[in-house]
């Protein structure tokens, strides 16, 4: 391997993986006391919830879990506005019309059509996908739970007519899609962080912030001859 | 109370004494026969009589100490050559009343006011006893109708009590989910789902201490119609009612609007819809693709061996 070449590269921040830490800890505390009170009819829950404090605290321990991710998307964003400041941010994480060609090739290389994986960048579209996710279940999870945590405070800002429906909508809004987060997160994410063959426990990544520039190669093609030359294109061909 | 209560049995136990030398005003010897009797009477045509008493859960329920006559107080009409002792004035006025309802014994069943006036009273002017008093409807419940046979009554803190905070939903639901209740009564339909479906529903089943259950809300003997300007769920006390200290201070009308345990509005059911399709959507594309890279990378390691660690 050509010397100037390291030997791995720096995918993810300390702030970045202080994040995500932060952001998969009240995720499953999260996931672990609303499913008690989302499936409490179904035997286990109220034994589950009493492994929680009973039901009023499991409740308080559930609203500070969710403030506290909702903080943590919030100091995100702002992560973002100083990379930006420090022109350091790199728009990699945007869905391109690219990613479309890459479904479709990935597709075809599942079905024999194409001898390789598609040429991906830093992230795939999957791993957009997973990232934006998050973006949707704050709006759509992070919101409705913010409302239903403060009913009496914020129903002075629903007008008149949508009061016929609106705790319903917000309920099955937040009930709903976190159960669609949790399910995602389990299918998606466990698979390709922690189940596939090549990662299998776990992608150390999420500690050491770091990939191997071999595994790049392998996995992010596009990002690999970005950061080091077109010579490797030639040779990944 | 026990003073009165002693007395009053005292003075129960003598009026039966009187008439009915033979008859047995103890409850060992009523026991005797009916607690081993099993199955039911026809007293007359489709009123079943129950002729069991499980003496041991009597024994053990809050009237465990009574006699039967303390409450069965007019056997006249009964197979038993039992007192026919002057009844109460109070308690043969609700008899009357539950009579078309409750046609086994309807004074024993009316007994429970010599006792309990003050839920009595209370009961007399609820929207239940209205109906069941005034218009004569076989609708509304009468004492046992929510408390169960009085012979197994438990104290309502117990978990056997049908009236026990989280065992009172059952027993107010059985009748309130009823199509024909809600029809004739203008009543929400699917109350009883709609509260178990309820964060109070939830909770309560969770075990949280403060979580509403009927009676909380609506009361209990007393209970009104929710039309009625008096009743703590009416439109215009629901904000004092929600607003209790305890609950949500602070209630506002376009909070109470929260809970009114009516059906979903349609668009609060197509919004549930289209998260549903939007949920299962994603699942179907997840699974599939999970299942597709498993079976590439199994390709991959079995028949590409060169190609896989690139």
């Amino acid at each position: 391997m050509d010397k100037n070449i390291p030997q791995e590269i720096e995918r993810f921040d300390v702030s970045a993986r202080i994040q995500h830490i932060i952001m998969f800890t009240t995720f499953l505390i999260l996931s672990f006391t609303g499913w008690g009170l989302k499936y409490a009819y179904v035997e286990p829950s109220s034994a589950w919830i009493k492994v929680w404090g009973g039901a009023k605290t499991a409740g308080i321990i559930h609203r500070v879990a969710g403030i506290t991710m909702l903080l943590d998307f919030i100091y995100h964003q702002f992560y973002l506005l100083n990379l930006a400041r420090k022109r350091d941010l790199r728009l990699t994480i945007i869905p391109m019309p690219k990613d479309v060609v890459d479904m479709v090739h990935n597709f075809m290389y599942y079905f024999g059509l194409r001898k390789e994986r598609p040429y991906f960048g830093k992230f795939t579209y999957l791993q957009k996908f997973d990232y934006w996710a998050v973006y949707w279940g704050m709006f759509i999870i992070g919101t409705s739970g913010f409302f239903l945590a403060f009913p009496v405070t914020v129903s002075a800002l629903f007008p008149t007519f949508t009061l016929g429906w609106i705790w319903d909508v917000l309920f099955t809004m937040h009930s709903d899609e976190a159960l669609l987060a949790i399910v995602f997160i389990l299918i998606i994410h466990f698979y390709m962080e922690h189940l596939r063959s090549d990662v299998f426990p776990m992608n150390w990544l999420w500690l050491t912030g770091k990939m191997s520039t071999e595994k790049l190669k392998h996995h992010h093609p596009a990002e690999y001859d970005y950061l080091f030359g077109p010579k490797s294109k030639k040779e990944n061909k | 109370m026990r003073i009165w209560q002693g007395a009053l049995m005292l003075l129960l136990c003598s009026l039966v004494l009187v008439p009915a030398a033979n008859a047995a005003p103890d409850a060992k010897a009523c026991l005797a026969c009916h607690a081993s009797m099993q199955g039911s009477v026809e007293k007359e045509k489709g009123v079943l009589v129950d002729l069991n008493v499980d003496a041991d859960k009597f024994s053990k329920s809050v009237h465990g100490s009574f006699n039967c006559v303390d409450c069965h107080l007019s056997m006249a009409s009964q197979p038993h050559k039992g007192p026919a002792a002057p009844v109460d004035k109070a308690v043969q006025e609700l008899a009357n009343a539950i009579s078309p309802k409750s046609r086994v014994d309807a004074v024993a069943q009316a007994a429970c006011v010599n006792c309990h006036p003050d839920p009595y009273n209370a009961y007399k002017t609820s929207v239940h006893g209205r109906n069941v008093i005034v218009k004569k409807s076989s609708d509304g419940p009468v004492c046992t109708s929510c408390h169960g046979s009085p012979h197994y009554i438990q104290p309502r803190p117990s978990m056997e009590s049908k009236v026990y905070l989280y065992n009172i939903v059952e027993t107010c639901g059985k009748c309130h989910e009823e199509k024909f209740m809600s029809e004739k009564y203008g009543f929400s339909p699917l109350v009883w789902e709609r509260y178990l479906e309820s964060f109070h529903g939830r909770k309560l089943k969770l075990g949280h201490t403060g979580a509403p259950s009927c009676a909380t809300c609506h009361g209990s003997h007393g209970i009104l119609s929710a039309k009625d300007p008096k009743s703590p769920v009416n439109a215009a006390n629901k904000k004092a009612t929600c607003g209790n200290a305890k609950c949500h201070p602070g209630a506002t009308d376009k909070f109470v609007a929260a809970i009114t345990h009516k059906p979903f509005h349609p668009i609060a059911h197509y919004a549930e819809i289209g998260l549903i399709i939007l949920t299962v959507g994603t699942f179907m594309f997840i699974i599939i693709h999970v299942l597709l890279d498993i079976f590439a990378d199994i390709r991959d390691r079995l028949f590409r061996k060169g190609d896989h660690h690139g």
